[in-house]
């Protein structure tokens, strides 16, 4: 779009402390499959905001770069950017089409105008539309406003989490249904360096569930990297 | 770092894997080659954010990269005016509080490692600890160790050579000592604790018992100084503290009481320690092999730190108190037992669970002379073959392959091995934290549904070799024990979601109905288990065989005991799905919007964990509604939840005057009267909250401001967990919002 917003985001962060107060025009756009928008600067200063420890360049374009249609953004009727959203899609362990909301924030001076929740519905309608059979994501168990916003929309806590994060804060997994039947879909455990054996799985039959992989990663000893540090979004200070 | 490959294709990993090994092997002699200016001619080939790599490329290599000379990631980073090493000799002389002080902070530093902070923010902040663990040093661990400065004689370099350094030793065997404990057993790297060493061995040459020896050395050199009484008192206690510590991880000591002791003492003279910072510094995580970013060293409370230790002493001793000889002959009571402990309040830290496990799990025997196998007999005899010859021990032991008692034992025994590991895992879950225990449990229902299938076939095995039948009854033995554990797990996971906050207030109504389903299928396998024990009982009377009539007695009284709670806990979970689903009906909890959700999806969802059962399935959606529109109006909905909490304090009366080996509560009566007491509180309140309910309903409707049922005026908040009278059982408060 235009370069203008990349210096919006990195020369005035200190308008962002204050309340926007009256009438604020806001609209929405997709991030899209250019392979590096102008607003990269701009959406890692605004999520980096609410973190404890930033995100390295490649989380970001770990997402944007395989999802960009999936990234949406509020702006301001100047154009600077004032909400984001980062998602991805992809089978989730050879089962359900699995959405996953990575990242969600609104600048704190714009928050409590519903911005957030219209990012969640662009991004939810677009994974809908994109053939998704469920949407999952992590937040703090005391991130009320974010709570507040999936659960509105639908989404149900399904997992406690504890000290899921890296600044050791519990979390809550949520979980929307877009489709019936989608807990009797067949998944199947990540490939983990199991030390010994025949490279099968020692599993029973049927549906797996990461908990159930967990705890056998946990007893074979092995550090279980693909689901204990994918400590991924909101390590907020905001709430905590 | 992202791999720049330009000829990306399939043999991407190949050629990594290649080139990894070949730079691995040629690792003897680095050539140093500057890459810079072809790096960057390589980098302006590709457009600004183009993601070059190959499948193996995963969120988890993303989230681990590291930007160079951020700050804020790269723990290399030296800003301007600051020095990449810290500027402090760990050889110098102290003053001997300054000593104490450093004791101290690595006492708070060390709790904290316990309790779930790295290494690399605590204990190894420790410059002194650091020159200990350099790399290079070897034994005996000299601090002077790669330094041109020699040792003096003075009590100020004395107090760093001999005391301190002894003090580090002890300290870093200990650290040693605990991961082995730790990574015996269960628990969840990271989220319970973090056994990583950042690429330091914990003294590899040294022995515990040599660093002990070395406590011993600096004891000795301690009154022969000329410190001032009052220090080298303090100096003294801590070195105590350590030595006592690391002998109770060695087991050469097994009271933990010992060291709380000695906690006394050291609190007493914290205050003559005056604080010496510098002697820490988290720029040792710049020589620490980590791909996490830099992160302050954990800021220590000496009070909390005490607090810490005191309670860690405590969970220890406590572990062994619920472990007795006569705790571990019932599994029933040891179940209980392992509750309360992961029950204490604070929850007990990962080292006390695992010095649980050992205790539980260490050996092939719990205590003296019981296995898991034997307590495995004994809970299917308690429930569900009292006085039958078929759980008779003695059976096991028969070879004669004709006797249809050897052939029975067989089958128990092949059975009884495939539900073992299971079994097991009733009793090792709950030494995880909560939020575990809730999810492992959740697993357990799906295997314990193909276990029941499993016992269906066992069931009938044993039927054919003696039938087990009360007229046209079959008993099911296996089955029925089966089934009553998956479905005492289920109530557990729903329990436990109720304890951590899973379930909103609107969702309740549904969560206590199910429960009460799940109780009404637990009573009826209570009730088949009695009478065929009565049946067994009529007929071993006419044997006069005094061991069969003991056994079924007890077995009789604990299926009482059993029948009890089940009837209590069946009324207070009826009382309150009804008084939700009223309250959700009046609009007094309100509904959420829930724009993308639709009602079956909501119930895949929530039940997920129950769905696949084949086993005696959860009813569907539709009998929940079923029995929500079958509910009458607000008053009848009154009626009933009084009349239901007066039943769960008649039941929990009678459950009190059971004593512990009736009920089998045996070593843990003080938490059982607790309990039953926060139950009761919790009839107290549910009766109290239908009263207010049932008045604003008859006020308003009185005062004509309710147009309809629907809108009463009145609001009902729900209790966050922990300021319940009990966590499982959730009392809505009612008040009126006119
Ligand atoms: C969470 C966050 C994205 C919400 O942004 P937002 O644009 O203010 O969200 P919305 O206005 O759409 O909705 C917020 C909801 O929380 C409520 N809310 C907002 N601030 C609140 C507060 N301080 N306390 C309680 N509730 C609050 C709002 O009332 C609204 O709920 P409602 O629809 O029932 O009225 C924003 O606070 C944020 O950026 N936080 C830091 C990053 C983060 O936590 N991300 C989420 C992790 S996935």
């Amino acid at each position: 779009m235009s370069g203008i917003n990349q210096d919006v985001a990195t020369n005035a962060p200190s308008q962002d402390n204050e309340q926007v107060t009256g009438d604020v025009k806001i609209h929405y756009i997709t991030y899209g499959s250019e392979k590096e928008s102008s607003w990269l600067p701009a959406i890692r200063q605004l999520i980096s905001k609410d973190l404890s420890e930033p995100y390295s360049i490649y989380v970001y374009r770990y997402f944007l770069y395989q999802w960009g249609d999936l990234c949406f953004m509020a702006l301001d009727d100047q154009d600077n950017l004032v909400g984001v959203i980062v998602c991805k899609l992809e089978p989730h362990r050879g089962g359900p089409m699995r959405g996953y909301i990575a990242m969600l924030a609104t600048r704190s001076g714009y928050r409590g105008r519903g911005i957030a929740t219209e990012l969640v519905r662009m991004a939810v309608d677009k994974m809908i539309a994109k053939d998704a059979d469920e949407i999952a994501l992590e937040t703090e168990v005391d991130n009320i406003p974010s709570l507040r916003i999936y659960e509105n929309l639908g989404f149900l806590r399904t997992k406690r989490l504890h000290r899921y994060y890296l600044n050791g804060n519990t979390a809550f997994r949520l979980i929307l249904y877009l489709k019936p039947g989608i807990p009797y879909k067949v998944t199947y455990p990540p490939e983990y360096p199991y030390p010994e054996g025949d490279g099968s799985t020692p599993h029973q039959q049927g549906p797996l569930d990461e908990d159930l992989i967990q705890r056998q990663a946990a007893q074979l000893d092995i550090q279980d990297i693909h689901d204990q540090r994918f400590n991924l979004i909101a390590r907020s200070d905001d709430f905590t | 770092m992202v791999l720049i490959d330009h000829d990306a294709d399939t043999s991407i990993a190949a050629t990594r894997l290649e080139r990894e090994a070949r730079s691995a092997m040629s690792y003897a002699g680095p050539k140093i080659r500057d890459v810079t200016g072809e790096f960057d001619a390589a980098a302006k080939q590709l457009p600004p954010g183009r993601l070059v790599k190959d499948e193996y490329f995963t969120l988890f290599e993303a989230v681990g990269a590291l930007e160079i000379m951020d700050p804020k990631m790269d723990s290399g980073f030296v800003p301007e005016d600051d020095t990449a090493e810290p500027e402090f000799d760990v050889c110098r002389g102290l003053l001997p509080t300054e000593v104490l002080w450093i004791m101290d902070q690595l006492l708070g530093l060390l709790i904290g490692w316990h309790d779930g902070y790295p290494l690399s923010q605590t204990v190894f902040t420790s410059l002194h600890v650091d020159r200990l663990l350099s790399p290079d040093n070897r034994r005996p661990y000299n601090l002077h160790f790669g330094s041109s400065v020699s040792t003096g004689v003075s009590d100020t370099e004395q107090v760093i050579h001999l005391v301190l350094r002894a003090y580090c030793l002890a300290l870093v065997k200990s650290c040693a000592l605990v991961l082995h404990t730790i990574q015996l057993q269960n628990f969840y790297e990271e989220e319970d604790f973090v056994t990583h060493l950042f690429g330091r061995e914990l003294l590899h040459g040294l022995s515990a018992e040599d660093a002990l020896g070395s406590i011993g050395e600096a004891m000795n050199w301690l009154p022969t100084s000329d410190i001032q009484k009052d220090v080298r008192d303090a100096l003294s206690a801590r070195l105590d503290f350590i030595w006592t510590y690391v002998s109770l991880l060695t087991n050469d000591l097994n009271d933990w009481h010992d060291l709380t002791d000695v906690l006394d003492t050291i609190k007493a003279t914290h205050h003559l320690a005056p604080p010496i910072p510098e002697a820490f510094s988290d720029k040792v995580q710049r020589q620490l092999a980590s791909s996490t970013p830099p992160r302050p060293m954990m800021q220590v409370s000496w009070d909390l730190a005490c607090q810490k230790w005191r309670e860690m002493c405590e969970d220890t001793v406590a572990a062994g108190r619920l472990t007795t000889e006569d705790i571990c002959q019932s599994p029933q009571s040891l179940q209980r037992a392992i509750w309360a402990f992961a029950y204490r309040d604070p929850p007990p830290n990962t080292y006390a669970r695992a010095y649980l496990q050992t205790i539980l799990f260490g050996a092939e025997r719990l205590g003296e002379n019981t296995s898991f196998f034997d307590l495995l007999l004994v809970d299917i005899r308690d429930l569900v073959l009292a006085g039958d010859p078929l759980a008779n021990p003695d059976n096991f032991l028969i070879e004669v392959p004709s006797d249809p008692r050897h052939q029975s034992a067989r089958i128990m025994e092949v059975f009884m091995d495939k539900v073992f590991d299971e079994y097991m895992n009733f009793f090792r879950m709950v030494c995880q934290n909560r939020c575990r225990i809730r999810r492992t449990f959740t697993q357990s229902i799906g295997v314990l549904d193909s276990l029941e299938a499993v016992a269906v076939q066992t069931d009938a095995d044993l039927d054919a070799i003696t039938p087990m039948r009360n007229g046209d009854v079959l008993l099911c033995p296996m089955t029925c024990w089966v089934r009553y554990q998956k479905l005492q797990i289920m109530i557990w996971t729903i329990q436990l979601g109720i304890e951590t906050d899973v379930y909103l207030p609107h969702e309740l109504s549904l969560m206590y109905w199910l429960l009460s389903w799940i109780l009404e299928r637990k009573l009826s396998l209570i009730t088949h288990s009695e009478v065929f024990l009565v049946w067994r009982m009529s007929e071993a009377n006419g044997m006069r065989d005094t061991r069969v009539v003991a056994e079924c007695l007890s077995s009789q009284d604990y299926l009482r005991s059993l029948r009890t709670q089940v009837e209590a806990e069946r009324s207070l979970s009826i009382a309150l799905w009804q008084l939700f689903t009223v309250l959700t009906a009046v609009k007094a909890i309100k509904p959420l919007k829930q724009d993308y959700a639709r009602e079956l999806l909501l119930y895949e969802a929530r039940m997920k964990s129950y769905l696949g059962l084949t086993q005696d399935p959860i009813p569907p959606l539709s009998e929940y509604k079923a029995a929500r529109s079958a509910l009458g109006s607000v008053q009848e909905v009154c009626g009933t939840t009084t009349a239901m909490t007066k039943q769960a304090k008649s039941h929990l009366a009678e459950l009190k005057k059971m004593t512990p080996h009736q009920a089998r509560y045996v070593g843990t009566e003080e938490q059982f009267k607790r309990e039953v007491k926060q139950m009761e509180t919790t009839c107290v309140a549910i009766a109290v909250q239908t009263s207010q309910l049932l008045r604003l309903s008859v006020h308003q409707a009185e005062m004509g401001s309710a147009t309809s049922e629907e809108k009463l005026g009145i609001e009902a908040t729900v209790p966050a967990p922990g300021s319940r009278y009990h966590d499982w059982w959730v009392v809505p408060q009612i008040k009126s919002t006119k």
